[in-house]
């Protein structure tokens, strides 16, 4: 009858070094020294940041490419949805702190799913300073893979995305945690 | 499919995954418990104040490490949402507070640790599906017919190697003969799962890197891989002489 016998001890240890030294050839040989996800633009923390152009409602235009140099907060966001009117304040009152810092907010209302005529009363109504851009074609709701609302994208002065934020409300204190960290 | 997948459990729904996985887990891990020398209530209640720990652990870690940011706004501290979180902070009071629960309780480390592998084993495939869900722990751009489509590239599924490496892992330590020897169950778990870490860890996209392109993970992985070696080595040295 064949009975298995267990491993020596040296056997054991043999065992042990000949796969401590091929993990080590493996992670050598897997060395990354490139920095791929830095050239490509997605909604991911690592990835360049799509870019995109949109306008106001009076009119103004933003192209979130020539903000490179000031950290950019970009929030998704419509009138319908109760968690994005709870954290305007915060952001406003972050933007009011941060603005001269080099933070810029372009706050995105997903127009395409969301009633224009209410967008001027909502910035009315919070007092938001900040550029209200308006999403009529769900261009930037495609780009940014838009699932949730709201959604925050928090973007370096190179214009690489360093946080995501899906859902709200997002607090003061989350906001200056996030923001700090683009403006370093 | 995956499409469909990712819609169902986008963030931030794709914690439902984990505590799905957390349930199966404890219920699997229920079932051999008395194997292992440790009462099922003894199990239930590990994990129950491991679970509480690591929730209220990793919020007061986050806190602590941005404490100006919160003294300006205490009230943020009782936010609802779940990105003010540290992972690593949450773990080390879990375990902290199971060590000193399993102290006060009489619990033996290595037989505890036996009895929740299937928990952590089950536990793993949830988080491997909870990154597919995300789409985070992404992969390298490839050409490979299995590459997916994610983040405007195709990339290696690395969330599908991890899924099913840790699919793997389960039903090799789940059927596994009971070992009497206390410790081995659990060593043979980690040793496998930081092997196949080592491994898949080279596919992926979002390696944060040290000393000039090695990869992080992988060499977490490596060194948790020797410090098992040696740990099984001084689990069947002690269980013999025992």
């Amino acid at each position: 009858m064949y009975t298995r016998k267990a491993m020596s001890k040296i056997q054991r240890i043999s065992l042990y070094l000949l796969i401590l030294i091929a993990g080590a050839a493996w992670i050598a040989a897997s060395a990354d020294t490139s920095n791929a996800t830095a050239a490509t633009a997605a909604p991911q923390v690592g990835f360049a940041a799509p870019d995109f152009t949109l306008k106001t409602p009076d009119g103004e235009e933003y192209t979130l490419s020539e903000l490179k140099g000031s950290a950019v907060l970009v929030n998704l966001w419509a009138t319908w949805c109760p968690p994005c009117r709870a954290e305007m304040p915060a952001i406003e009152k972050m933007y009011q702190e941060y603005k001269d810092q080099g933070l810029v907010v372009l706050a995105v209302d997903m127009t395409y799913q969301d009633n224009p005529a209410d967008v001027a009363p909502f910035i009315q109504e919070y007092g938001l300073t900040f550029p209200i851009l308006l999403d009529e074609t769900g261009a930037v709701g495609g780009m940014y893979q838009l699932r949730s609302l709201p959604s925050s994208y928090f973007i370096d002065r190179f214009g690489i995305i360093q946080e995501v934020v899906i859902g709200g409300p997002m607090s003061e204190a989350l906001l200056r945690t996030r923001i700090e960290q683009i403006l370093e | 499919m995956l499409t469909l997948f990712r819609n169902l459990f986008s963030p931030p729904r794709h914690m439902i995954l984990l505590l799905l996985a957390a349930w199966i887990g404890l219920t699997l891990a229920e079932k051999r418990t008395e194997r292992y020398g440790v009462s099922k209530d003894d199990l239930n209640n590990l994990t129950y104040y491991g679970l509480l720990a690591f929730v209220i652990g990793g919020r007061l870690s986050f806190v602590l490490q941005n404490m100006p940011a919160f003294l300006k706004s205490p009230l943020g501290i009782l936010s609802v949402n779940p990105d003010i979180f540290d992972p690593l902070g949450g773990m080390a009071v879990a375990v902290i507070t199971a060590v000193v629960y399993g102290q006060r309780r009489g619990l033996k480390l290595w037989n505890s640790l036996d009895a929740l592998t299937p928990f952590f084993a089950i536990l793993s495939i949830g988080i491997g599906l909870s990154h597919l869900a995300a789409g985070t722990a992404f992969g390298l751009e490839t050409d490979a017919a299995w590459g997916i489509n994610l983040w405007n590239a195709t990339r290696h599924p690395t969330q599908i190697y991890e899924t099913a490496a840790s699919l793997l892992i389960f039903g090799l330590v789940w059927l596994q003969k009971q070992n009497p020897l206390s410790g081995i169950h659990f060593l043979t778990y980690a040793a496998l799962t930081a092997a196949a870490q080592l491994f898949i860890q080279a596919f992926h996209g979002d390696s944060a890197l040290i000393f000039d392109g090695l990869r992080q993970g992988q060499v977490m992985a490596w060194i948790s891989l020797a410090i098992i070696f040696v740990l099984l080595e001084y689990r069947l040295k002690e269980n013999h002489e025992g």
